[in-house]
């Protein structure tokens, strides 16, 4: 018998016919009786005191039903943490970036709401603005909030080790610095909300969320409702990467204007207010010192980095920290020093993304490559001697369980035959290599478990409820997999009521790559609970021990002598005629070192597991276009144990198209003194069919110890080395090194005329 | 604000005729998912770039972001609603989800009828035409390598 019936094979994902039909309804896609249309006013001023609001024009508008300010709402200010509680969903006092809600109307149609917008007046008076990271933190500034000074939002100082002993006996020394501007998530689904009140004041509200708890509790919070108020349902969700963490003013604004309207309220975000408004990822200017010894291991490094946190904080001190630490576990190093700002300016929100910090991990990968290429070592083997192994503790002290590290850059050289390539190219042809951990599962708080419960039907079918959120990832289709696999059913035989706060036990969210881990096993704990429930059944009925039994095919059956069976209907028939419970229950809460915190004390165990990935990137350059043409890559991850291999290619395949081929050749914000000037498709280039190169998918298992048949993180590291690779490539096929993120046409030009300029002056020498 | 002259036209979708009342300056997507309630066909941008909102007028893919629903008085419209038939499945729409060509599913509706526009035309179409086919179908999910698959899959059976 083989050991699983569904797992670690190809499974078509349960929610997928019905993407494919158009049934699958998005927030936008919600119609209710007496809905009316909701639409922000925002504020033109990147920097700006506002003096006054009048709204009377705008509320005598016939078909507009509500107009709300921040006077409808308490002044409360939203923060991840306690300590960064900045920022109000309506201000009362001053605008802090264009783009950011300063009224809101509710009308019965889009152009009525539109018109309203245009008879509010508000009265601003201009504030100087600041727009870059050095400019923020010059002397004489301007100031965006009073608990900042400086304009420093966080300051995330880690400190391991000797870092200068360990420079004094390096062999060679190098420090570099690398930068790049803004990203944008640019979810295919523009964000949208959907809210509503009964009579007895319960809202329901829809939107692309990654992790409907987390949008419940804030809402909860603002809107001065007990939990239980407040019902956040489930809704087909248009990707996230990152994007959907927080709680959104939209969601705010929606549920205050229905509130006060006594109707249904829908807001539909424009591409451009997606763009601007919900958030954006981190421009990154790095500083990288790293010594090595003469077989070029890692001996200390140190590293600055500033990051540009837009005006306010969101997920700010996640974010500071998270480059770093993926570096961390990525790669072994005794002595290392690490001090993260997050500056604030005067430009939109931004958080964590799922290519966070390009400018980090290529800054650390590329600056690998330049002292291998002194110490005459190749990028892969200056990546096998730095390798994170299974066993070790990080530099901030979290247990490394399992890691596939070594595997995935071995096989991934083998894959992409770096051995016979790297030196070996024709001209203007380059192959390079990135590598980067990810974590499964932050410390978070109350919201760190997942609970999960399972009901069952008399003809033995089931019922699962669960918080587990489904992004686009296929979450949905997990919780069904390990359910059915746990209880010997067929995925047809499942019902999944998830990511509805009305029903669903607490859960983390998919935030922090925890879903599968800490959702999944909270799943099959319970669907464990309930099998230890029905083989006690069929044990006492057969006279054999519980542990001689199996559930597979819908029956329950003794392992040794499978004629011997008992469908799993009659044994919930059975439990019912005897009045006994066999409803399950399971809830995971993950070994993380809760006295661990991002600023305080960023030490102990982060996470309980970590994924590890590699990706290898052939490129072709055009030398007089500077045209980059991608001819393979090879991407390869431990995944712990894969649960679905396809699903887990697709991961590995969007990851390089957002981290690799968009991240490092196209993608990046344009700005003009705090304007987006490229919000929308026309003007920023995410990667289209023709552009993708072939893919060579590697799943590595290292079956973790604790992940749910040993499964971790599925397709993030692959994400967060893609762009290393592309960048490694790029520099390899040129002859120079790059700093400065994206590589678009114009600097390779730049480079290859820079570069032809030295060689030319140094001929006669 | 002065009320906008409306027009009355017949609109056939999905082999359905539907009566229709509207203002000259609506697009065929607002129509199709405000009046019609045909909200598979999505919108991503409103301007034509990202192709969610594709739909296939007299066969052909259309952006209905940028069509006005006027224009489409005696045209054959088919919206990822009239796909599937009997309850079953259209051969794209299964290879889709046989070869994990769907993840998020937003630009699924439009990818996949751009997919059947290139398969009228050219039933055994190779990867590069697979490929420039649906460049007008941005996802951000996919990397296309599964789609391209899918694609291919049935261009295969064609043969």
């Amino acid at each position: 018998m083989e050991k699983f019936s569904l797992l670690g094979k190809d499974m078509k994902r349960i929610d997928t016919a019905a993407k494919a039909t158009g049934e699958a309804i998005f927030s936008a896609d919600l119609s209710l009786p007496r809905m009316l249309i909701g639409k922000a006013l925002r504020s033109p001023y990147p920097h700006a005191r506002i003096v006054a609001i009048d709204t009377s024009k705008a509320e005598r508008l016939p078909g507009v039903k509500a107009v709300i300010t921040a006077k409808d709402m308490c002044g409360d200010r939203w923060g991840v943490f306690r300590y960064t509680q900045d920022q109000q969903f309506l201000p009362t006092e001053k605008v802090r970036y264009v783009g950011e809600e300063v009224a809101a109307v509710a009308a019965i149609d889009e152009d009525t709401a539109l018109q309203a917008l245009t008879l509010i007046d508000v009265q601003y008076e201009a504030l100087p603005s600041v727009f870059t990271i050095d400019d923020a933190i010059a002397a004489g500034a301007p100031q965006l909030h009073d608990a900042y000074p400086n304009n420093i939002n966080v300051h995330v100082k880690i400190d391991v080790g000797d870092i200068e002993k360990g420079f004094n006996e390096s062999y060679l020394v190098r420090e570099d610095t690398f930068s790049a501007p803004e990203d944008a998530y640019f979810q295919g689904e523009p964000y949208a909300v959907v809210a509503q009140f009964d009579q007895a004041g319960n809202l329901e509200i829809w939107m692309p969320n990654a992790g409907p708890h987390m949008k419940a509790k804030p809402l909860s919070n603002v809107l001065k409702i007990p939990l239980n108020k407040v019902r956040v349902r489930k809704i087909t969700i248009g990707g996230a990467f990152g994007g959907r963490s927080e709680i959104s003013p939209a969601d705010v604004i929606c549920a205050f204007l229905a509130r006060k309207a006594h109707r249904p309220v829908k807001i539909v975000y424009t591409r451009e207010e997606n763009t601007v408004a919900t958030r954006q990822a981190h421009a990154l200017v790095t500083k990288i010192k790293t010594g090595v010894d003469r077989e070029g291991k890692v001996l200390a490094r140190d590293i600055t980095c500033h990051m540009d946190g837009g005006a306010y904080s969101s997920t700010g001190p996640i974010a500071t920290s998270v480059p770093f630490l993926c570096m961390e576990q990525a790669y072994r190093m005794d002595n290392v020093r690490y001090n993260g700002y997050r500056i604030l300016t005067n430009k939109p929100i931004r958080g964590m993304f799922r290519v966070h910090g390009r400018a980090f991990a290529c800054g650390v990968d590329i600056q690998l490559d330049m002292i291998g290429a002194a110490l005459g070592i190749d990028p892969l083997t200056m990546r096998l001697r730095n390798a994170r192994q299974t066993g070790d503790y990080t530099p901030t002290k979290s247990y490394v369980a399992s890691c596939g590290m070594t595997e995935s850059i071995v096989k991934a050289g083998e894959k992409s035959e770096w051995k016979e390539k790297f030196g070996k190219l024709p001209p203007y042809h380059g192959i390079g290599i990135g590598c980067n951990s990810v974590q499964t599962g932050f410390p978070m708080g109350i919201r760190g478990g997942s609970q999960a419960f399972i009901k069952l039907n008399e003809d033995g079918g089931i019922t699962v409820i669960t918080g587990i959120v489904d992004n686009g990832q296929g979450n949905d289709n997990m919780v069904v997999q390990i359910a059915a696999e746990e209880l010997g059913l067929t995925p047809d035989d499942i019902q999944l009521i998830n990511a509805d706060t009305e029903v669903a036990p607490s859960d983390p969210g998919s935030y922090a790559m925890c879903s599968t881990f800490i959702g999944g096993n909270a799943v099959r704990l319970a669907a464990r609970d309930v099998k230890q429930k029905l083989f006690k059944i069929v044990a006492g009925e057969f006279g054999v021990g519980e542990d001689e039994l199996t559930a597979r095919d819908r029956k329950i059956f003794v392992t040794e002598n499978p004629e011997k069976a008992m469908s799993i209907a009659k044994a919930v028939r059975i439990a019912l005629s005897r009045n006994e419970s066999i409803s399950g229950e399971g809830s995971y809460w993950p070994n993380v070192d809760p006295k661990r915190e991002w600023v305080k004390n960023p030490y102990g165990q982060l996470s309980e597991t970590f994924s590890f990935g590699t990706v290898i990137a052939e490129v072709k350059v055009d030398p007089e276009t500077g045209q980059v043409e991608v001819l393979e890559v090879t991407a390869a991850q431990d995944v712990g144990f894969a649960l679905n291999p396809q699903v887990i290619e697709g991961q590995f395949e969007g990851g390089v198209a957002m981290g690799g081929q968009g991240g490092m050749l196209s993608e990046f914000l344009q700005w003009h003194e705090g304007r987006v000037l490229n919000p929308t498709q026309f003007g920023y280039l995410v990667p289209l069919a023709i552009d993708m190169p072939k893919i060579n998918n590697i799943i590595v298992e290292t079956i973790d110890p604790k992940g749910p048949y040993g499964a971790k993180e599925a397709g993030m590291s692959v994400a967060m080395s893609a762009a290393q690779a592309y960048c490694g490539a790029i520099s390899n096929a040129v002859g120079v090194y790059f700093h400065d993120y994206p590589i678009t046409p114009d600097k390779i030009v730049k480079a290859i005329e820079k570069k032809k300029k030295r060689e030319n002056t140094k001929v006669p020498g | 604000m002065k009320e906008m002259k409306r027009y009355s036209l017949t609109l056939t979708v999905n082999n359905e005729t539907h009566a229709v009342v509207t203002p000259p300056n609506r697009t065929l997507l607002e129509v199709l998912r405000d009046d019609l309630q045909l909200t598979g066909t999505k919108e991503g941008c409103g301007e034509g770039a990202c192709g969610s909102c594709t739909v296939l007028v007299d066969g052909q893919p259309v952006r209905s972001c940028l069509t006005l629903a006027v224009a489409m008085e005696g045209r054959k419209i088919t919206t990822i609603e009239g796909l599937a038939q009997g309850g079953q499945l259209h051969p794209i729409q299964a290879a889709f989800v046989e070869h994990h060509a769907i993840q998020c599913g937003f630009c699924s509706p439009g990818m996949i009828l751009t997919v059947q526009a290139l398969l009228n035309d050219n039933p055994t179409p190779a990867e590069g035409e697979i490929r420039r086919a649906i460049s007008g179908n941005v996802c951000r999910c996919t990397g296309y390598a599964k789609i391209v698959k899918a694609v291919q899959s049935l261009a295969g059976e064609g043969r």
